[in-house]
Formats: C-alpha cells, sequence, structure tokens
C-alpha cells in the first residue's frame, strides 16, 4: 500500500524488476508457449476443438464442481477457523495440525482414500448408497475431492484475522443492542471478508487446475465425470498436442479472468478496511 | 437511573478480582473508579454491563434485580478502553450502528437516523469527519466516536472503561472538562474507570477508591482527598510524606515536634505513622522559638504556579517533598543548599508500620 503512494523504502525499483523477471521465467514463458502451440491451428479448427460438447462438458463440471468446494470451502473453513481460534479443547494442537494435511499429502493418495471411503462398499458409501447418493464415480464425488485439497487455504488465511478479531468488537456490538445474527453479518463477516475473498480464490484456482485426487474418484467418464485437465491428459497421450493446449488456454483465460475479478473485489473491501 | 451492587464477588479461576463489592450509584452522578491497574475496575464496571456474570451478589438497576438482565435489555452505552469502532464502518455508520439494528417496529427511518447521527456528532464535534474511517481519526477523536455510538442508543446509563487512558496528556486534560461539561449537559447516569487520581479528583461527583478487588473508600473528591479512611486512599490520591513514629496517649512524637492524634488516644507506645501532604508542610526560615525540624533545601523546582521543594531531614536523612505558592517561595526567599525549618500544618496518624 505504501509503496503504491510513494516510493519511501529503498530498492523498490529492483524488487519490482525482479518480481516481473521472475514471474516471467516461472509463470508467463512455458504459458505462453500454450498460445503458440494453439497457433498451429486455424481459427475455425481451434473453435471446434473448444466447442465440442466433450469439452464443454468438461468445463461445466470444472468450473461447477471448483466453484462448489471453494464455496464449501468458505462455509466449513471460517467454521474450523473459528473453532481453533475462539475455544479451546484437549488436543487442538493435532486439529490444528490436520488442517494442512491435504497440502502436504500427494493427492493422489488423497483421491483413493476418498474413494475408498466413499465407494458403494466404503465406510461412508455404503450408508450413502442407499439414500440414493452416489459419490464416487459422480460428480458429486469430483467436489468432495476438490473439497478436500481446498480446505487449508480459507483456514489459513481467516485464522490470523479472526486472533486479531477481538470479542470487544462483538461486545460493543451486543451493548449497542445487536443481536447474534446482527453481529455476525454486520460486524465480523465484513471484517473477514477480504480473508474470506483471498482463501476462496486460492481454493478455487487449486480446485480448477487439481488432477491427482480427482481421477480416482471421479471415474472419468467423459460427458459426465471427466474434468477438463483429465481431458487435456487424453488428448496428450493421443499426441493431439495442438488439441490439448486449445483446452488448456481455455482454462487459462477463464482463470486469468475469474481470479482478476477475485482480486479486484478484494481490492476494493480491503481499501475500507485500512489496518488501523 | 440509579444502579445499586450488593455484595458481588467474581472469581477468574483461583484469582479472586473482586470481593464482596457494594456501591450504589444515584441517578445522574458521574462516579469515578479508581484504583491502580488489577485491582478489579473494569471487572465491575464490566459486570454492570452484564458483559461478565457475577459469582454471587446482586444487581439493581432502579431498584428492580437486574442481575440475570442479558447486556441487550440493560440498555447501557459501554466505552471501551480501546474504543472498539468497526473499522469498516464510516464515522457516520459507527454512530447509526445502535439504531440501524433495531428491530423493524421500532427502527428509525433512514432520515431519523441521519438527523439523530449528524446531531450526535455535533454534540461530540465531529460533524465534517462524518464519512471518515476510524483509521483516519486521531486518538481523541475516536474516543469521541466510541462515545457518540454509545449515546446513540439513548442508553438509561453510560460506562466509560479508561476513556483517556490512551490519549496524551494535554488531549486528556481537554476531553475530560468535555466529558464533565457534556455530562452536566445530559445528566445521565455514569461510571468511569481510572487509574489517574487527578482525573478522578477532576471530573467526578463521587470517588469510589478501590484496591485488590474491594472498595476502600466511596466519597466526594474532597471527602476522599482531604479525609482518607486508611493509608492506602492516602498515598493513591496524591504525593505523601511519611512521618514513622510512635503514638502514645493521643500524641505523636516526630523528631524535636510533637502532634496531637485525639483519635489514638487509647494507644500506649504504639508504632505510627504521620501522613502528611506536600500542601500541608510549613517552611519558616528561623525557628521563632518553637520546635520545628530542621532540613536542607536539595533541589527546587519552581517552574509554574506551584514551587516544588524536596528537602532533607538533618536529624535522620529523610526525603521530605514540600509544595508552596510561588509568593510564599519569593517572601521567603529560598536557595539550594540552605536549611530551613519545617513542620506539619495537617496531618492524619495511623497506626502500624504505614506502607
Ligand atoms: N477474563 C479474565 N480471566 C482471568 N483473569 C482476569 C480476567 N479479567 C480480569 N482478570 C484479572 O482480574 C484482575 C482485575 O482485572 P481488571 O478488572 O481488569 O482490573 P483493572 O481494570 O482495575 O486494571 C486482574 O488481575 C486480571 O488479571
Ligand atoms: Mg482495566
Amino acid at each position: 500500500m505504501v509503496l503504491k503512494q510513494k516510493s519511501i523504502l529503498p530498492g523498490f525499483g529492483l524488487a519490482l524488476g525482479f518480481t516481473l523477471f521472475y514471474l516471467s521465467f516461472i509463470v508467463l514463458i512455458p504459458l505462453s508457449t500454450l498460445f503458440l502451440r494453439t497457433a498451429t491451428l486455424s481459427w475455425g479448427q481451434f473453435w471446434e476443438i473448444i466447442t465440442a460438447p466433450r469439452a464443454l462438458a468438461s468445463y461445466r463440471l470444472s468450473l461447477g464442481a471448483s466453484l462448489i468446494a471453494a464455496l464449501l470451502n468458505v462455509v466449513f473453513g471460517l467454521l474450523v477457523a473459528w473453532v481453533l481460534v475462539r475455544y479451546s479443547f484437549p488436543g487442538k494442537r493435532i486439529v490444528d495440525g490436520l488442517v494442512d494435511l491435504p497440502f502436504a499429502l500427494p493427492t493422489a493418495v488423497g483421491g483413493i482414500a476418498l474413494t475408498t471411503i466413499y465407494s458403494g462398499k466404503g465406510w461412508i458409501g455404503q450408508y450413502l448408497e442407499p439414500l440414493g447418493i452416489k459419490v464416487a464415480y459422480a460428480p458429486l464425488g469430483v467436489v468432495v475431492a476438490l473439497t478436500f485439497i481446498g480446505l487449508p487455504f480459507v483456514v489459513r488465511t481467516v485464522q490470523p484475522v479472526l486472533e486479531d478479531f477481538h470479542p470487544e468488537f462483538e461486545e460493543a456490538a451486543t451493548t449497542l443492542g445487536a443481536n447474534r445474527l446482527q453481529i455476525f453479518l454486520r460486524v465480523i463477516f465484513p471484517t473477514l471478508m477480504p480473508a474470506l475473498l483471498t482463501g476462496f480464490a486460492m481454493a478455487f484456482a487449486r480446485a480448477l487446475g487439481e488432477y491427482g485426487s480427482v481421477v480416482f474418484i471421479s471415474g472419468n467418464m467423459p460427458m459426465r465425470t471427466e474434468i477438463t485437465p483429465l481431458l487435456i491428459m487424453t488428448k496428450l497421450e493421443q499426441f493431439d498436442y495442438a488439441g490439448a493446449t486449445a483446452l488448456a488456454v481455455v482454462m487459462l483465460a477463464v482463470s486469468f479472468l475469474l481470479l482478476l475479478a477475485i482480486n479486484l473485489l478484494q481490492w476494493w473491501s480491503r481499501r475500507r478496511l485500512a489496518a488501523l | 437511573m440509579s444502579i445499586e451492587i450488593r455484595r458481588v464477588t467474581k472469581q477468574f479461576g483461583d484469582f479472586a478480582a473482586l470481593k464482596n463489592i457494594d456501591l450504589t450509584v444515584n441517578t445522574g452522578e458521574l462516579v469515578a473508579l479508581l484504583g491502580p491497574s488489577g485491582s478489579g475496575k473494569t471487572t465491575l464496571l464490566r459486570i454492570m454491563a452484564g458483559l461478565e456474570t457475577p459469582d454471587s451478589g446482586e444487581i439493581l438497576f432502579h431498584g428492580e434485580n437486574a442481575t440475570d438482565r442479558s447486556v441487550r435489555d440493560r440498555h447501557v452505552g459501554f466505552v471501551f478502553q480501546h474504543y472498539a469502532l468497526f473499522k469498516h464502518m464510516t464515522v457516520f455508520e459507527n454512530v447509526a450502528f445502535g439504531l440501524r439494528v433495531r428491530p423493524r417496529s421500532n427502527r428509525p427511518s433512514n432520515e431519523e437516523i441521519r438527523a439523530k447521527v449528524h446531531s450526535l456528532l455535533q454534540l461530540v464535534q465531529l460533524d465534517r469527519m462524518e464519512s471518515n474511517y476510524p483509521s483516519q481519526l486521531s486518538g481523541g477523536q475516536r474516543q469521541r466516536v466510541a462515545l457518540a455510538r454509545a449515546l446513540a442508543v439513548e442508553p438509561k446509563m453510560l460506562l466509560l472503561d479508561e476513556p483517556f487512558g490512551a490519549l496524551d496528556a494535554k488531549i486528556r486534560q481537554e476531553l475530560r472538562l468535555w466529558l464533565r461539561r457534556l455530562h452536566d449537559e445530559l445528566h445521565i447516569t455514569s461510571v468511569f474507570v481510572t487509574h489517574d487520581q487527578e482525573e478522578a479528583l477532576e471530573v467526578a461527583d463521587r470517588i469510589v477508591v478501590m484496591n485488590e478487588g474491594r472498595i476502600e473508600q466511596v466519597g466526594t473528591p474532597e471527602e476522599v482527598y482531604d479525609h482518607p479512611v486508611n493509608p492506602f486512599v492516602y498515598h493513591f490520591l496524591g504525593n505523601v510524606n511519611l512521618f514513622h513514629s510512635r503514638v502514645g496517649e493521643g500524641r505523636v512524637k516526630i523528631g524535636p515536634l510533637e502532634i496531637d492524634a485525639p483519635e489514638h488516644a487509647a494507644a500506649q507506645d504504639t508504632p505510627a505513622v504521620a501522613y502528611v501532604r506536600p500542601h500541608d508542610i510549613e517552611i519558616e526560615r528561623h525557628k521563632n522559638g518553637q520546635p520545628a525540624i530542621a532540613a536542607l533545601i536539595q533541589h527546587i523546582q519552581s517552574v509554574g504556579p506551584v514551587v516544588r521543594l524536596q528537602l532533607n531531614r538533618q536529624d535522620t536523612g529523610q526525603m521530605i517533598e514540600a509544595e508552596l505558592s510561588k509568593e510564599r517561595y519569593r517572601e521567603l526567599g529560598l536557595k539550594a543548599g540552605e536549611v530551613v525549618f519545617i513542620k506539619p500544618r495537617h496531618w492524619t496518624v495511623y497506626q502500624g508500620e504505614g506502607i
């Protein structure tokens, strides 16, 4: 924030130069080769590939499941962070450590574990299936896997903000006559909004790119449970590099636009919360 | 509205924060809870607000038992030590908060809210700041927003926790006089917490002196300052000189002096301490034929209307602090390094070794 107004800290030019250079090498240049690859296609071919019914179905699933998973993570991540910050209970440290597990685990392991639990004969699946709820090998399984891998983001972004949020603010609201719901909606939620948005953006971005855990639980049925990253892999395996990169470009453009939108929203909400 | 506290106790774990507190705050009064840090002032204030529940005892509002009344139903205005302004709301929205959260049936219209908030912001002299965020205000301004916010809900009493604690000296001074004027205007029953005796003496109608979870004395500023009931109150309400001695048959010997202590007529050669405020030390150049204590002037601080002297008792080497008016100081023509004769003008004698 300070840097944007006026550079008081030394080395701003150098730091910015390095950042751009670094981002170019790590992100921009590798990704731009994608666009070069697609350049071998004509517009017509490109359009045909990216609007193929199987591709469209995969976007729907990828975007939809990622969105739902990120939203679930916002709700339950907030809950977990709240419990971890506000209450003390035996084993709190362990629970706190568990939160990071989805980060540490190879995602394939997570995928296999979830599949085992949620398949028709699994621990949880056996109770859900008679109710007509199919998780493994269904779109719902994709949501479950993406929720699993995205959980830590919201918890870890919201936790420090909550730790700074003293009960005094809630007490002030209570003495002014607010009830619990009003306090949550008018005081707590707006304060947490920037952190929640950050967590949401990260969980969502992570979910869009996730591949390892989903392939196990989804069953990978074209038109039904096939996510875009998997479709890209399939095309690569068939040496259809141009087709794969065409889909990748779509994913990339959509992710970028969504993340940009979230960033703007965040910038707007953070500006109002300028630190005291 | 009057507040009555009856035999209230509060434990935090093994620690007794409040021990059997009895206190009545009369309607329209401005009362100060004064005491050192950790003496239970905040806890008592929070119990009045309902933010903390007492382990035993009762709280009566206007004669009615309110011990189990919820915070929302108590209609108290509470101003927190660190203001607790909502950072994501403008000054206007902060003040309007209490009106906006009212149940729909008695929520004022937007125009009414606007009018009310504007009049409150005028009252606290912040009408030009309404669209600023708390982060853009100074400490004193935040404090006044917090006060306006508390007043917006028309509370039956106002509770303020160290309202000027976090401000610098000059603003503190201004704000406390302003608070006094505001109170005289609104006449709302108010209790404020402070650890600054000057603040309490200057602003409050009555002072409640607290120490280690107990009330030591309740009285007007004059009462607690001039007639402290025990050494603690004496110490806490200003600078004081201690003369260690013994009391017997209602008289105390301090060096060559003998002073009266009729309230200790029954004592027989018991250890005692005479407490004398710096401005109650009389200074003379000559003995004038009467017994007096010889003391060496070590340091003179003569800035302002009151001159402060650091003296050294010649017989015991004890340091004595004395205050006198500038006029008297000029009249005597005192200089550091001179020997003068001192004796107490007013004193209070307590048995024991003092604190
Ligand atoms: N919520 C609490 N839990 C444990 N101890 C507390 C709590 N609140 C206050 N205390 C203790 O009670 C004592 C009195 O606190 P407080 O009322 O805040 O004193 P004061 O406001 O006079 O400084 C302090 O020793 C403090 O540590
Ligand atoms: Mg306190």
